[in-house]
């Protein structure tokens, strides 16, 4: 199973019972503005939240625990993975706390605690520990208008397919998260345009950790090529100078 | 005063503010002595301290190819002074990354814990390696002076043309992949920045800015020790230096067109202008200077040019490190001073350490004496302290440690505990609920309320007896106080008692005595208890009890009274909706898709209120 959420913007209403579950089972204790926060209300703190669109559309802001993901392509101590089921989770223990997986996110997610003295990140990981033996989330269990579920990807891609179908006119015929740069776990379908919860806008549907691939394979080759070059070159220089010196005697 | 003694407590004085700046980072947290923030979490210690100082450090490769690969033998007086410009520029970019990594007692993680597909992954462990590579490159310097290192000296001579060799492909590498950082980030950097070849646009400016290093340097100090500069060098070297800016300028226009991004050269905003500033100090003034043999010959002009082009690539990499990301938000990232306190004495530190190696081991061919270093000098005296000072070295040192502690004591004092936090929720009054047999419960007055059928549940609970299950503290001569009355801010707790009205003549005018007892009239223990005089204020059968007369505020008030209840009912009927926020707090949305009415934009937001009565 590859474990997803798809949450319907048209059923939500906004009563924010996804945020206050996601900070009980995770113990996130108590919010508190800070300097450091973002317009979305994610924080260290708060893992979800519920943005307000155009026309009073409700909109659940969390990680898109994408099938190809930036954050784990991009940090150094792979502290980031993702799992077998689909969630993208952080081990602390690995991490180093450089923050590139924030400056990596197209979606620019993960979150940092920084007023600690020992910050770690923070983001959603798809409730791994409760999807992993069995339950489901704790915001979609918790959700009372059965706004956002949880299920098989294919499942809820084929669900949602069927709502924009069976109701025409009422969703734009998009479902975010479906092929964005690589597919999400992470489904979204509404009525308004999504965009406002994606503040960078990517676009297009290639998966960016490719971007770095290029160069990170040509690595060895321009080593070695380096390499063999200077010592070609130095070797060349010497004999000439060599030969030079020779016939400077006769 | 000679210029070196200036310099050093200039120095001495910068590194003693960041000791204090640095020593809080590390007890306040990130958060407390940064501007970073979830928008912009990398800010100018990777901007600068790193990316700056790895291509700061560049001219340690490029000298020693020239040297030892090309076999350049007028270059031979310049590759000291430059390989320890790198040694000390990697060594101050380690130290620069353990006061912006979260965590940097894990640094060595990388070495455990692989992520090959990583950029920085890779840069880490080039840095690694090469600052070892550096390290056995630079040591035979200082092993000079002392015999007893001398067949490690010997033992590590041998192997310089592979150490320079690996040296310059691990460069090359970790140089380009500073680059390719940015790779991942084509939505967050900007269209004049962005570019798939990103690690050749860095790798090739870090070669420019390398030779233009070497030159600033070696003009630098020869300034500074009335020293002769190796104009004759470097003029050669500013001649090469111009076909690498010219080739960079190329690649880089030439990247745009294939992109078509040229149109963004011309766009107005304060991008267009940034790069503009940036690519003209970095490359195409100083490759004009450079290619102009009178001022590429002259002291003043390869200084001129160097300087330019290293502040301008120094920008380049602060550019690409966070000032050139397009905004994502209302938040703007400037540099806290107390970041530009850290990069400031990590710079001044490599200084001070560069200086040192310079006057102590022979890393030019004439080792620069420290004026003040002359043994043949008198002892000064302070005639203000009205003491000895000591030999000129022993009172510059005094000097020095002066400058220091009293940098650092000014650190200590600017870094006062700011609240990290807002100074905490608002002062905000509530206002009275409205309404007949359904009241609109609104006390901020904003239009998002709850409609609570006063009159339904009044009937249910069994009429006038069922007030007190509520109203359970009366105003005099009031049969059922307004919530607000009491509760008067919407989340601060307020005072239900109002002292110092019951003191003041305008209000009931009582004299202290006549509540607090004699003797005591600042002691609130043993002062009379309201009931003592209002009889009937707390009404009888109340469920809710006063403990004292400090009150929650409205929204705890309201919320504690109905959720209590309604939780309890959602248990025993099994209708866990019951004690949802959402069966109380009806959004429009909720109204719309039960087939009420649709919103009106203009309107309040959630439910429509009837008009506020005056």
């Amino acid at each position: 199973m590859k474990a997803a959420i798809l949450t319907d913007t048209t059923k939500c209403i906004g009563c924010n019972e996804c945020a206050l579950a996601c900070k009980k089972v995770h113990h996130l204790g108590p919010d508190e503005p800070r300097r450091w926060d973002r317009e979305d209300g994610l924080s260290a703190r708060n893992w979800t939240s519920i943005v307000e669109g155009p026309h009073h559309t409700y909109a659940r802001q969390q990680c898109r625990n994408c099938l190809e993901p930036a954050c784990v392509a991009s940090c150094p101590v792979a502290a980031l993975t993702k799992t077998e089921i689909g969630a993208v989770v952080y081990d602390s223990e690995k991490c180093m706390g450089c923050r590139y997986c924030m400056m990596a996110c197209p979606y620019g997610i993960p979150r940092y605690a920084w007023d600690q003295p020992v910050p770690y990140i923070r983001k959603c990981i798809l409730c791994y520990d409760r999807i992993s033996t069995g339950g489901q989330p704790a915001c979609t269990e918790a959700c009372p208008a059965k706004a956002t579920i949880f299920g098989d990807r294919d499942e809820l891609l084929a669900e949602a397919h069927r709502r924009i179908a069976g109701t025409p006119g009422k969703y734009i015929d998009k479902i975010w998260g479906e092929h964005d740069l690589g597919g999400t776990s992470v489904l979204s379908i509404s009525n308004v345009d999504l965009s406002f919860l994606a503040p960078q806008h990517p676009a297009g549907n290639a998966p960016l950790p490719k971007t770095t691939a290029i160069a990170m394979d040509a690595v060895p080759f321009v080593f070695t090529g380096v390499v063999g070059a200077m010592a070609g070159l130095n070797w060349i220089i010497r004999r000439r100078m060599k030969i030079q010196e020779e016939g400077s005697d006769e | 005063m000679n210029r070196v003694y200036k310099l050093k407590l200039i120095l001495w004085t910068v590194v003693g503010l960041a000791a204090a700046v640095g020593a809080a980072r590390f007890i306040l947290g990130l958060g407390a002595t940064t501007n970073l923030s979830d928008v912009t979490p990398w800010g100018i210690w990777i901007g600068f301290d790193v990316m700056s100082g790895v291509a700061l450090a560049a001219g340690g490769f490029i000298m020693t190819a020239t040297v030892y690969i090309f076999r350049l033998e007028k270059f031979h007086a310049i590759v000291r002074p430059a390989v320890l410009t790198a040694f000390l520029g990697y060594v101050a970019v380690a130290v620069g990354l353990l006061f912006d990594l979260g965590l940097p007692w894990n640094i060595w993680h990388m070495i455990v814990f692989w992520n090959p597909h990583s950029p920085l992954f890779e840069v880490g462990w080039c840095v690694m390696l090469y600052l070892t590579v550096l390290t056995l490159e630079f040591f035979p310097v200082p092993a000079e002076d002392f015999s007893a290192l001398a067949r490690i000296r010997r033992f590590l001579l041998k192997f310089r043309l592979p150490l320079v060799i690996a040296g310059i492909g691990l460069s090359t590498l970790h140089q380009s992949s500073l680059g390719s950082l940015f790779l991942i980030m084509p939505y967050r950097l900007h269209p004049l920045w962005y570019s798939p070849i990103l690690p050749l646009l860095f790798l090739i400016s870090a070669i420019a800015l390398g030779m233009m290093m070497v030159t600033l340097e070696s003009h630098t100090t020869a300034w500074l020790y009335r020293r002769k500069p190796e104009t004759e060098a470097l003029a050669s070297l500013g001649g090469a230096a111009r076909w690498v800016l010219l080739l960079y300028l190329a690649m880089r226009f030439g990247d745009l067109a294939v992109r078509g991004q040229l149109g963004y050269l011309f766009a107005p905003g304060l991008h267009t202008a940034m790069f503009w500033l940036e690519i003209s100090a970095m490359a195409i003034v100083p490759a004009i200077l450079f290619s102009l043999v009178r001022v590429r010959r002259t002291r003043g002009g390869q200084w001129a040019a160097a300087a330019l082009g290293v502040f301008g690539v120094v920008w380049n990499r602060i550019d690409v490190g966070g000032l050139a990301h397009l905004r994502q938000g209302a938040q703007f990232y400037l540099p806290a001073w107390t970041e530009v306190a850290i990069s400031a004495g990590v710079v001044a530190a490599a200084t001070l350490a560069f200086l040192f190696f310079v006057e102590r081991f022979r890393v030019w061919e004439q080792r620069p004496a420290d004026p003040d270093a002359d043994p043949l000098k008198l002892p000064e005296f302070d005639k203000v302290g009205m003491t000895w000072l000591g030999v000129p070295v022993v009172a510059a040192r005094t000097v020095y440690s002066l400058g220091f502690v009293f940098a650092a004591a000014l650190g200590v004092a600017l870094i006062a505990p700011q609240p990290a936090s807002s100074r905490g929720v608002d002062p905000q009054s509530s206002h009275r609920a409205r309404g007949g047999p359904i009241l609109w419960i609104d006390g901020n007055l904003n239009g998002f309320g709850v409609a609570f059928p006063h009159e339904k549940i009044e009937q249910k609970f069994g009429g006038d007896a069922s007030c007190v299950y509520c109203h359970h503290m009366n105003f005099p001569r009031d049969r059922a106080s307004g919530c607000y009355e009491c509760h008067r801010d919407m989340y601060l707790v307020s005072d239900a008692f109002r002292h110092d009205w019951h003191a003041s003549p305008e209000g009931a005018h009582l004299a202290c005595t006549q509540c607090h007892p004699a003797g005591q009239p600042r002691a609130a223990a043993g002062a009379k208890a309201c009931t003592a005089c209002h009889k009937d204020m707390i009404p009888k059968g109340t469920t809710i009890q006063v403990k004292n007369y400090r009150t929650v505020g409205y929204v705890q008030a309201m919320h504690e009274l109905c959720i209590g209840c309604h939780k309890s009912i959602a248990k025993r009927e099994a209708k866990p909706d019951f004690a949802r926020c959402a069966t109380c707090h009806k959004e429009d949305r909720a109204v719309t898709d039960a087939g009420g009415p649709a919103f009106q934009p203009p309107a309040v937001r959630g439910i429509l209120l009837p008009p506020v009565p005056r």
